[in-house]
């Protein structure tokens, strides 16, 4: 078995079945599984958390409460103002979906979805949704379009930039879409490489690559500790680009 | 490897699902419980500190009020002594004059009580060494009735007895 075999039985989405909703035609893979676990891990999870009294969760109720209220007052808030507190529900659990489908990408036998080009561009589509969403609610069809382009731009200019700023618009989300997937495979990949050099070592000789390996391995465990922080950051990060994004739609100063 | 970079769109759409319900779901059950438990939470702290400032500021006024009672009892004080003091000083005084005047009157009562004795006492005497003379003079008629001679005789025996005894002068 090569390495490309390994990489793609660790990293690319095994579909399953097929289920067909007339035109749809929509896969059962473990990626969807990894979502689905995530979700049905919100679902029951945090209504349970936030509802419990018990003093031993008060510690994770205390967390997940500093953790929505960061998001509020942080990013949310600052960005789309006081009106966005309306959107809170939407951030929150777009940072906490995000964030448990990276960490099941870390647990033996799980897979990150978000590893999955298909997924980040499930999530860019909502976020783009909703960019355009706030913006024309906020300030009506008209004046939204109208304020794509930005202010003081001369008016000969303004044939030229309204389609790029469509397509800026469009790119934004685009590169939230990438950004996500990139971030988190890429620490999969070197994870891979670093474990395919002790192979790679030990073809040429059995004592090189006992040699290699604690090397090998220390480097794993430092990428792993680097990709839980990149899971949490990469969260955080589309997250908050989408509230940016979502602040600049509704507020075109 | 291009199964890597080839998205899935049934996968997309399965996401898209999946997000969206899980907002609208986690909305419902998850965010809302959560930020009304904080908004709770923030008004009970608001509330609280309201009230202990509002504690603060009556107490405030309350040692503010008790101060300036003290502050105006203290003058007072200060005023009702310095006036007692003046009161007591006149006080003084006066008892100080009206003992002085008394005591004058006193004396003068007694020198005028001593002065209209004396007088009764010298008027007595008189009348009784007149009556003496006379009856003297009466015996001594009766012997020598030569008035001159006996009259120069008396006056001559009278002048001898006021020399004899001073105390019976009657020119006092």
């Amino acid at each position: 078995m090569g390495l490309k075999e390994i990489l793609e039985h660790h990293i690319v989405d095994h579909i399953w079945s097929w289920l067909y909703f007339g035109p749809l035609k929509l896969p059962v893979s473990k990626h969807l599984l990894m979502m689905g676990l995530a979700s049905l891990i919100l679902l029951v999870a945090l209504p349970l958390l936030i509802r419990s009294r018990s003093a031993a969760l008060a510690p994770f109720r205390a967390m997940l409460e500093m953790v929505v209220l960061f998001l509020r007052d942080e990013v949310v808030v600052p960005n789309l103002g006081r009106k966005g507190a309306a959107y809170l529900g939407y951030f929150s659990t777009l940072f906490f979906f995000i964030l448990t489908m990276n960490l099941l990408g870390m647990v033996p036998f799980g897979a990150t979805a978000t590893g999955n080009l298909a997924v980040t561009a499930g999530l860019a589509a909502t976020t783009f949704l909703l960019i355009n969403f706030a913006g024309i609610k906020e300030q009506g069809l008209f004046s939204y379009l109208a304020h794509i382009v930005p202010k003081g731009v001369p008016a000969w200019l303004y044939p030229l930039l309204f389609p790029m700023e469509l397509i800026g618009l469009v790119i934004k989300a685009f590169a939230l879409c990438i950004r996500l997937f990139a971030n988190m495979i890429a620490g999969h990949i070197v994870i891979l490489s670093f474990i395919g050099f002790i192979f790679i070592f030990g073809s040429i000789n059995a004592a090189l690559g006992l040699g290699v390996a604690p090397v090998s391995v220390l480097l794993v465990l430092f990428i792993l500790l680097l990709e839980l922080f990149v899971a949490f950051l990469q969260a955080y990060i589309f997250t908050f680009l989408t509230a940016i994004f979502t602040g600049a739609a509704m507020h075109p100063h | 490897m291009e199964a890597l970079i080839k998205p899935e769109l049934g996968l997309t759409i399965w996401t898209i699902v999946c997000f969206v319900l899980l907002v609208l779901l986690l909305s419902k059950t998850a965010w809302k419980p959560l930020l009304q438990a904080v908004a709770e939470r923030e008004r009970a702290i608001k509330n609280d500190r309201e009230s202990a400032e509002t504690a603060r500021a009556e107490a405030e006024k309350v040692k503010a009020e008790l101060d300036a009672r003290l502050a105006q009892l203290r003058t007072e004080i200060q005023a009702r002594m310095g006036e007692a003091l003046q009161t007591a000083e006149r006080e003084k005084e006066l008892l100080l004059t009206e003992a002085r005047k008394s005591a004058a009157s006193i004396v003068e009562f007694a020198r005028k009580e001593i002065e209209a004795q004396k007088l009764e006492a010298v008027r007595e005497l008189k009348n009784k060494v007149a009556e003496l003379s006379l009856l003297t003079a009466e015996k001594v008629l009766m012997k020598n009735l030569d008035h001159r001679a006996n009259t120069e005789l008396s006056a001559r025996y009278l002048a001898q007895v006021e020399k004899e005894r001073p105390d019976l002068k009657m020119s006092a």
